[in-house]
């Protein structure tokens, strides 16, 4: 060691005339008093999501459910087949989106990216209208109404189908142009083409397919059974633990492509990486629920203001928490406890969502933060 | 300096590759070279081929031929992460990232260092505090990256370069946005960065009587493409100067080491002052107003400055006229004004 860095690090040693050695310390201090505090918020919610509804499943009914004790069969059912499910839909589809959001505005280096950017749910309602409303048309379109009778399951699967056409079109355009940005303009101009496609459809088909296709585009958590949760789960879980081991290229990629390349990061691999995960949480979301915005934008804005960091690693996992949080708390609003309306949740997102990152983020603003990526 | 050089290249010939125009050569025959805890300064005219130099010898972009070779072994053939270890770059494109403070974006500097998870040990972080102590920017640690200037920022930028741990720092056009004081701040703390810990530092600017006051080696490359390797004031005084950057009606001024702007003659001063401060700029302001010193002893103007008891006055006298003026002001508005009445001539 040269004298002069010697004498630089001693510096740092003596707590009396430089700064302590710490790391992130404010972050890190949040984060070991937020997570905790985020998960007792879920756990609280995850339980009232259960409970409220059209009909109110009194508590201690609950534990005598679960324990296999005596009750109404009608609350057993309700519990079983409709409010558990739907709970645990919530939860992973709010998480899923939270994070592909999160992957999206930090791929882009864009605070507006959201877990669609990529055409991926346009291709998905392409498929599905296709599905609801083609029963008028001849060829492909006749081969996808066939899929309808399948019920909710031939409609998630053209929607997977349609996101997978997108998600494969974006895979080989992007290996031979290499800006980013160029991505960025094709995922939309996607979107305006499935646009076009679905309005074109919507005017050829009837009042009631047309009724069934802008109910799916409302969005719900109602409609996953118990028979598709696992495959729903265990996609969107792979899609949790690729996003948290991507957690170190996702902060250097913070820095733009040159640098991340300049310390050794391999950006196609980590580019396609990216990409197919957003697509897959953002397709099956998509899939199994219709296409629900806002919270793919909003929850990573959030996550940041609220922890004070850009850290992925942290990001990560509070992105996961906060966004099955604000599924959980949106469904709840949806379903009007003690009524039997249903208010579209994707209104609701933004109209009780909205408010509270504005909020948040002008909170931030203040002390000189704002949105950012 | 016996140590092995950090960088070295052979018959290089840089330039661009397209399927149907064929080979772009921008620079050939080139064989540079760069030593531990030396300092060069690439300097050129703009669309000279710096910025493929560059990014040539960083591995970017592959040679047209020729090799570049980084500690004895081809660029080409450093795995990525064995590359980052040896060589890092500051960029131009600014840095805008939120929520992040000076401490995070150095940390990230440690990313061909740390495992998978990018886990900062003990290490990592004295490297990371000695980096950021290294360019002076300490009482920055902890500060947010947005909330800085663009001095400060670039102070960050060169410590997150620092704390990859490299033999070579490359630094693109690193002075370029920022006021003087601290363009030459930074050329200082890179200078110092070079001798304390032995990297070889290589940067670009268009500075140049900066790079002429700083580097150890200039590397000049001419609106041609050639380039011309040498220490900066053999460079000056060979008139390589003039001919690189010479562009209509601006030339090299050799004695003062930077490019004069243009006069348009006015006429001719003497000056008759002691050498001092005042002296230096009653001349560097006459030459601004369009007079050029007068060959032999008799100009359109004699300018006398004299100290009377503390306080400096300048005289002017032209002809059969004389003025007592108290700035340089007044100095330059009394001689508008003869202009103006023809007394000058």
């Amino acid at each position: 060691m040269k004298p002069g860095e010697s004498c630089v690090r001693e510096r740092f040693r003596n707590p009396a005339t430089g700064p302590a050695p710490a790391t992130c310390t404010e972050s890190f201090r949040k984060v070991s008093l937020g997570i905790p505090l985020a998960l007792c918020i879920l756990g609280v919610l995850f339980a009232l999501d259960i409970v409220l509804g059209s009909v109110n499943i009194p508590l201690d009914s609950l534990f005598a459910i679960i324990t296999g004790g005596e009750v109404k069969d009608t609350w057993a059912t309700i519990f079983w087949v409709w409010r558990l499910p739907k709970a645990i839909t919530a939860v992973f589809a709010g998480a899923a989106l939270a994070l592909s959001g999160l992957l999206m505005q930090t791929f882009f280096r864009n605070p507006l990216a959201d877990p669609y950017i990529l055409g991926i749910s346009s291709g998905a309602s392409v498929g599905v209208a296709l599905v609801m409303l083609s029963s008028g048309l001849a060829g492909i379109g006749a081969v996808f109404a066939g899929l309808g009778f399948l019920g909710d399951v031939g409609i998630s699967f053209a929607a997977m189908l349609g996101s997978l056409a997108v998600l494969l079109l974006i895979l080989v355009i992007s290996a031979k142009i290499q800006s980013n940005v160029t991505i960025l303009v094709l995922g939309i101009m996607v979107s305006y083409i499935s646009g076009a496609i679905v309005t074109i459809l919507l005017q050829f088909s009837d009042e009631s397919s047309m009724h069934t296709y802008s109910f799916w585009t409302f969005g719900s958590f109602s409609g996953v059974t118990w028979g598709q949760l696992p495959l729903f789960a265990v996609l969107l879980t792979v899609g949790f633990v690729v996003s948290f081991l991507l957690a170190k290229p996702l902060n250097v990629l913070l820095l733009g492509e040159q640098y991340a390349v300049s310390m050794g990061m391999d950006y196609n691999k980590v580019k396609n990486t990216i990409m197919v995960s957003t697509a897959v949480m953002a397709g099956v979301v998509t899939a199994f629920c219709g296409p629900i915005g806002f919270l793919g934008i909003a929850v990573p804005h959030f996550c940041r203001s609220l922890f004070v960091t850009a850290d992925h690693r942290i990001l990560v996992p509070t992105c996961v928490i906060v966004g099955g949080i604000i599924a959980l708390a949106t469904d709840i609003i949806s379903h009007l406890p003690g009524m039997d309306l249903v208010l579209p949740l994707n209104a609701i997102t933004a109209l009780f969502g909205a408010p509270v990152v504005i909020w948040v983020i002008v909170r931030g603003t203040r002390f000189g933060r704002g949105v950012t990526t | 300096m016996n140590s092995p050089a950090v960088l070295t290249c052979k018959d290089l010939t840089i330039g661009y590759r397209n399927q149907k125009t064929g080979m772009k050569e921008v620079s050939k025959n080139l064989n540079l070279l760069l030593n531990p805890g030396e300092l060069v300064c690439l300097v050129g005219p703009n669309g000279s081929g710096k910025s493929t130099l560059i990014r040539t010898l960083t591995g970017i972009q592959p040679p047209l031929s020729g090799e570049v070779v980084l500690l004895g072994k081809k660029i080409a053939d450093h795995g990525p992460e064995e590359k980052a270890k040896t060589l890092s770059v500051v960029l131009t494109t600014p840095v805008e990232t939120g929520f992040m403070t000076a401490f995070d974006i150095v940390a990230l500097g440690r990313f061909p260092h740390t495992n998978w998870a990018g886990r900062l040990t003990e290490d990592d972080n004295e490297v990371i505090l000695s980096a950021i102590a290294s360019v002076g920017a300490s009482d920055l640690t902890h500060r947010f990256i947005h909330e800085m200037s663009d001095g400060e920022r670039q102070k960050v930028m060169i410590a997150r370069a620092l704390a990859q741990e490299p033999v070579l720092m490359v630094l693109d056009e690193p002075t370029a946005f920022l006021d003087l004081p601290h363009k030459i701040e930074t050329m200082r703390i890179l200078r110092s960065v070079a001798r304390s810990t032995g990297k070889a530092i290589l940067l670009s600017t268009h500075d140049l009587n900066l790079a002429i006051r700083c580097a150890d080696r200039l590397w000049i490359i001419d609106r041609h493409g050639t380039l011309i390797s040498g220490i900066p004031e053999d460079l000056v005084i060979s008139g390589i100067f003039g001919s690189a950057f010479g562009i209509h009606g601006v030339s090299f001024d050799p004695v003062r080491g930077e490019f004069a702007i243009p006069i348009e003659k006015k006429g001719t001063f003497v000056l008759e002052a002691q050498k001092s401060v005042e002296q230096i700029w009653t001349w560097y302001a006459l030459e601004r107003i369009g007079y050029l010193p007068a060959e032999g002893g008799m100009g359109d103007i004699t300018v006398t400055i004299r100290n009377d008891g503390g306080k400096t006055m300048w005289e002017i006298r032209t002809g059969a006229v004389a003025e007592e003026c108290a700035s340089i002001a007044e100095l330059i508005e009394s001689i508008s004004a003869f202009d103006r009445r023809g007394d000058l001539y």
